[in-house]
């Protein structure tokens, strides 16, 4: 996980990704914990999101990964928007950010 | 497509809705045919009326959505395609003609042959059988060898052996070809049914989908692999023993590592529950909680019928009711009613906005339901349910009909709920 060390245009993007909801949660995807990396490659016209699920065989998997591509590829037409999907590192609750952990109870 | 991912393998809505909906139709039918059969939930378990009462409950409500749920939860749990919709499509057909005409003809069933119960049951046994081959063949091409797994196939093989007892019984009365008691048999066939299919069912996809729902990792799963064992072996001699050893002393012997199994399994979901990030419960989740705690009731129930009748006396019939009731009416229903809606609006969800996910501002799957609704008829079946359990015990008819209401008035409301998903409009 490398969201720490992001440029500022993944950034941004980071920012347009957690427009995407969980619908079973209704919380954002980036509170959840569930994006881990993001890269943007001007000189390839690439943006590559590397991100998992809580569950594997979770039944809204595909509809959040073609989330992420929508929205992202809505505000950087003419670039290449690749969703990737990993099982590692696996998902643990630890990774749910405070404000994550705030909107599930609240 | 990535692995692990099930979308994709998911099958077409128009398979799973006419379960769902028939499933929700059959319960407000049954609530029903509760509210006329009352007197007879104070004398004996063995009536016309009480005998359509279980069939439309265990068969039409309880069974017809587990069936659409499992066809729509095997590729989530096993990660693979269904085997095959036409075969999902052919057996709701037969399950449903089957069902109707054997809870006509226990209508009006006199312990003699019957003909259209031979005929329902036939119905029902080829369509449980379209089923079987269906799950098993899905499961074979599996790669997710897990204890879920386990649980679901091995409950498979329980109903279709259920289903296979049933049709003897009923050809019995014609032929009789096997010796000894018909309510031993009866019993035989109530608890494999309960115990292995049902129980088996619910253990497997509990343990998947409670996880998911509560977000909680790292349980205790080794619990399940013991709930396996000890309910599979239990059952097995529970089987032999109604048979062969119809002996109190025996059943016993084979209840406590079935009350064993199933305490390791209520034990799981406790751990799940107090771990769980989310703390706040959904009607969903709050039914599904309620449900578990009626199972651990009904085992207690179950245990001093073993230890009875010198412990509960002239009690006996009454409780035996009363235990059924809990389990039918009580478990299983707060479990199918709680799990609808974690399912159903999200087959429908995904049907009408998976394409229009981030392009505009669809609703939420939780949105497509009246949770307030949910809410409400929480209420009333819980209320229902201490009702009818206490109206069995003092075999009193008027408290059962006030019972029997509630439970009409919590299945309108259900089925406002269901229909209201099912045929929600696409917001454009």
């Amino acid at each position: 996980m490398n969201l720490d060390s992001l440029t500022t245009e993944e950034k941004k993007i980071l920012e347009i990704v957690r427009t995407v909801m969980d619908p079973e949660i209704a919380v954002n995807i980036v509170d959840l914990g569930l994006i881990y990396e993001i890269h943007y490659q001007e000189e390839r016209k690439r943006i590559h999101v590397v991100q998992t699920l809580s569950t594997r065989g979770c039944p809204l998997g595909d509809t959040i990964m073609q989330n992420v591509e929508v929205v992202v590829s809505e505000k950087y037409p003419g670039m290449d928007v690749d969703v990737e999907l990993v099982w590692e590192p696996e998902w643990t609750p630890d990774m749910i950010t405070e404000a994550g952990n705030k909107a599930i109870n609240g | 497509m990535q692995a692990g991912l099930s979308t994709k393998n998911a099958p077409s809505p128009n398979v799973i809705l006419p379960y769902f909906s028939f499933g929700a139709l059959s319960f407000l039918v049954a609530s029903i045919v509760l509210l006329i059969a009352a007197p007879d939930l104070t004398r004996y378990y063995l009536s016309p009326r009480l005998l359509t009462l279980t069939h439309l409950l265990i068969l039409g409500w309880i069974t017809m959505i587990i069936f659409g749920a499992l066809y729509q939860l095997i590729p989530v749990v096993m990660e693979v395609k269904l085997y095959s919709e036409k075969l999902a499509v052919i057996s709701f057909f037969l399950f449903a003609i089957g069902l109707i005409t054997l809870s006509a003809s226990f209508w009006t069933f006199n312990f003699s042959r019957n003909i259209g119960l031979e005929v329902g049951g036939y119905f029902i046994i080829t369509a449980v059988i379209l089923f079987g081959i269906n799950t098993l063949m899905s499961a074979a091409k599996t790669e997710r060898k897990n204890i879920e797994n386990a649980f679901i196939i091995t409950s498979v093989i329980w109903l279709l052996l259920t289903v296979t007892l049933g049709i003897l019984m009923v050809l019995n009365f014609a032929f009789h070809f096997i010796s000894g008691s018909h309510l031993e048999l009866l019993k035989l066939h109530a608890h494999i049914g309960f115990i292995g299919w049902f129980l088996m069912l619910v253990v497997g996809v509990a343990s998947k989908l409670m996880p998911m729902f509560l977000i909680v990792h790292k349980l205790p799963v080794k619990l399940l692999s013991y709930a396996y064992f000890l309910i599979n072996g239990g059952l097995v001699l529970l089987s032999i023993g109604y048979y062969y050893f119809p002996e109190k002393w025996f059943m016993l012997l084979s209840a406590l590592p079935i009350l064993a199994g199933v305490i390791a399994f209520l034990r799981y979901n406790y751990v799940a529950f107090s771990k769980r990030i989310r703390k706040k419960l959904d009607t969903g989740m709050k039914l599904s909680a309620t449900a578990f705690i009626m199972l651990a009731i009904s085992m207690v129930m179950g245990i001093a019928i073993l230890i009875g009748p010198n412990f509960l006396g002239a009690m006996q019939t009454r409780f035996e009711i009363a235990y059924g009731i809990l389990i039918v009416l009580g478990f299983l229903t707060a479990l199918v009613l709680g799990q609808t809606y974690k399912t159903l609006p999200f087959i429908i969800w995904l049907q009408k906005y998976q394409s229009k996910v981030g392009k505009i501002k669809v609703p939420l799957p939780q949105e497509l339901y009246s949770e307030k609704l949910a809410g409400y008829h929480f209420y009333t079946f819980v209320a229902s349910i201490i009702v009818l359990i206490g109206g069995i015990l003092l075999a009193e008819v008027l408290v059962i009909q006030i019972g029997a209401a509630l439970m009409i008035l919590t299945a309108a409301l259900y089925n406002y709920n269901v229909f209201k998903i099912v045929f929600h409009k696409e917001k454009k």
